[in-house]
């Protein structure tokens, strides 16, 4: 492999990471409560920010502004979900209004941000220094090392978490089958605003992982969100652990066409062959039969 | 009787305007009138086929290079620009909904957001044809004739009366055989089918009508400001485009207009307030997602039915 196509195939991965966790975050969601949320981007620039203000205003060491801006992300998705999510819930308001609400607020949250920090681009130092560790003859951020691992780490968590915790069990069975979960004692509104927590930690997570890459401002969030979306699709939308092969594949199919064809095309490619593959195989890229969303 | 009176009212407002109105207020009309034919072809799809079409943008942006490279660099009359924008917005919704309208829900939607982003990303990179980055300036104002629309007192007029008869020809095809069958295909896809509708290409059909609607916009916007560029046809003017049928009500043609006046009076009327405005505009919105899910339109009908029971049960008591 040349030196250009191993470059590209690790910067592919990575991208692909920050893909597929905005997309276990979205389909985490949709999987809990049935709402696709576009606000998803706005979770990681609001975690990123606030991160970044508390070392710089506070003065707070790293880890601990990190944690607190990833528990921002959690309160606002409960804040949300509690708010605004519930009483449509509670009215049975058709699929599409949840889609416009989350648009709206996505709206609103990023000029939030504008408004209150600026244009302005926020970066954080990177995990592990600015070190770098040679693949073959490519070069990889430590940052990015860290970056893929606690992705792939993390991947892992939530399906445990899923499958074993007593929680992640009751979100599951709120959102599969709400009377018969509230009928064994699920408490099936707080799973549901749990869900959305866990949505903002998962998006708070994306946005404190790729400020050290790329520097975010009030305008990320919605390329974040929209590739976070094509990541959960392809990867058959209920599942977060297919987000993970959905966004390294969309992460790859991007980085190795800009071998071939001009830079600019980049988007074209990525989003023809999304196009392409839910037209051609529409189970998504694992075949699963649960990918239901329309 | 008593809609004639209504309807004459409405026409004398609609003429009067450009006389009392000052200038500016005129200018934001005239985007409003531009925005309710595009937005017409987003809520057709919406209303009566149930398609979210996140791409409407794309084909705005097709009608308005069509007429500026028709016009500013062919030399061409100004109808070259709309038929070719509308053939080729009509051929390009041909091409891409024959094989994505077979998706439905949440992934049709994505589908023609990626589209759009897809198309956004050609007009950048066709320098050519598109400017690039640049742009296309010096095209030129509209004319019959000798007579040149080239105040927005006398286009406010010409994009209003285009608005007229694009609703007409809307409500005729609602009206129409195609239109039975799209709410029969809305209603009951399985019934619709067992009496030998072709669905997807009547879905096919709407798409290329609501991307002809979208290019006829995008014609006129250019002849209105002169000049276009890639940022005008981004993913967040195909989301404006989509909320006004969403904000204003889908399934009724004023509801149309209602939304496009919110999105183009909202924001100018926020503006005052700086950076803060976007929040309000977002804040707006989310208020009309939570508070009217049928759009403005809906909740005025919902409150005037209130306010009618609430008469009819004084007069009860009475």
């Amino acid at each position: 492999m040349s030196f250009l196509m191993t470059q590209a195939v690790l910067a592919g991965i990575v991208n692909g990471c920050i893909y597929a966790l905005t997309g276990m975050g979205l389909a985490a969601i949709f999987k809990g409560t049935r709402v696709i949320n576009a606000m998803q981007g706005e979770f990681s620039i609001i975690a990123a920010i606030a991160t970044v203000l508390l070392m710089r205003g506070y003065g707070l060491p790293y880890w601990a502004a990190i944690s607190g801006g990833i528990a921002s992300g959690a309160v606002i998705g409960a804040v949300v979900e509690i708010m605004l999510v519930r009483p449509m819930n509670a009215r049975n308001a058709p699929d599409d209004s949840y889609l416009l609400l989350t648009i709206g607020l996505a709206m609103t949250l990023s000029a939030c941000v504008l408004y209150f920090v600026g244009r302005d681009s926020y970066g954080l130092p990177p995990i592990g220094g600015d070190g770098v560790i040679f693949v073959s003859d490519a070069i990889l951020q430590e940052h990015a090392a860290w970056l893929i691992g606690i992705v792939l780490l993390l991947s892992l968590v939530i399906r445990q978490f899923y499958h074993k915790t007593t929680l992640g069990l009751s979100m599951m069975a709120a959102s599969i089958d709400p009377d018969g979960a509230a009928t064994s004692g699920v408490d099936v509104r707080m799973m549901r605003t749990c869900t959305f927590a866990l949505g903002g930690i998962l998006g708070a997570v994306a946005g404190v992982l790729v400020a050290p890459i790329v520097p975010v401002n009030y305008h990320l969030g919605l390329a974040l969100t929209l590739k976070g979306f094509a990541a959960a699709i392809l990867g058959g939308l209920t599942n977060p652990m297919g987000a993970v092969i959905g966004g390294l594949v969309l992460g790859l199919v991007e980085s190795l066409a800009v071998v071939g064809v001009p830079s600019g095309y980049r988007d074209v490619v990525a989003f023809s062959a999304l196009i392409a593959i839910m037209i051609f195989m529409p189970h998504g890229l694992l075949g699963h039969a649960g990918r239901k969303g329309g | 009787m008593h809609r004639w009176f209504v309807l004459v009212a409405v026409i004398a407002a609609w003429a009067a305007v450009p006389v009392v109105a000052d200038r500016q207020l005129v200018g934001l009309l005239v985007f409003t009138a531009i925005y309710v034919i595009a937005g017409l072809g987003v809520g057709l799809l919406l209303g009566q086929c149930g398609i979210v079409n996140f791409a409407q943008a794309a084909f705005y942006g097709i009608g308005a290079y069509s007429t500026a490279y028709c016009t500013a660099r062919l030399g061409l009359p100004n109808a070259a620009g709309f038929v070719l924008g509308i053939g080729g917005s009509a051929a390009i919704a041909f091409l891409i909904g024959w094989p994505v309208l077979r998706l439905t829900g949440y992934f049709l939607a994505l589908a023609t957001l990626a589209f759009g982003i897809i198309a956004n990303s050609m007009f950048f990179e066709w320098d050519l044809i598109t400017g690039g980055e640049l742009g296309v300036g010096g095209i030129p104002k509209l004319a019959i004739g000798a007579f040149v629309f080239d105040t927005p007192e006398r286009f406010y007029y010409l994009v209003w009366i285009v608005v007229f008869v694009c609703m007409l020809l809307v409500r005729n095809l609602m009206g129409s055989r195609t239109g039975l069958m799209m709410r029969a295909m809305r209603d009951s896809p399985e019934a619709a089918a067992s009496l030998a509708i072709d669905m997807h290409w009547l879905r096919t059909k709407m798409f290329m009508v609501g991307a002809a609607l979208g290019s006829i916009g995008g014609s006129l916007w250019a002849h209105h400001i002169n000049f276009v560029s890639v940022h005008s046809f981004s993913i967040e003017r195909s989301i404006t485009l989509l909320l006004i049928p969403v904000i204003g009500g889908l399934n009724s043609l004023p509801g149309i207009v209602i939304g496009a006046l919110f999105v183009t009076f909202v924001p100018e009327f926020f503006s005052r307030f700086g950076d803060f405005h976007q929040i309000l505009f977002g804040l707006a919105l989310v208020a009309v997602v939570v508070a009217a899910p049928n759009g403005i339109i809906g909740f005025g009908a919902a409150i005037i039915d209130r306010w009618k029971t609430s008469l009819a049960t004084t007069d009860e008591a009475k």
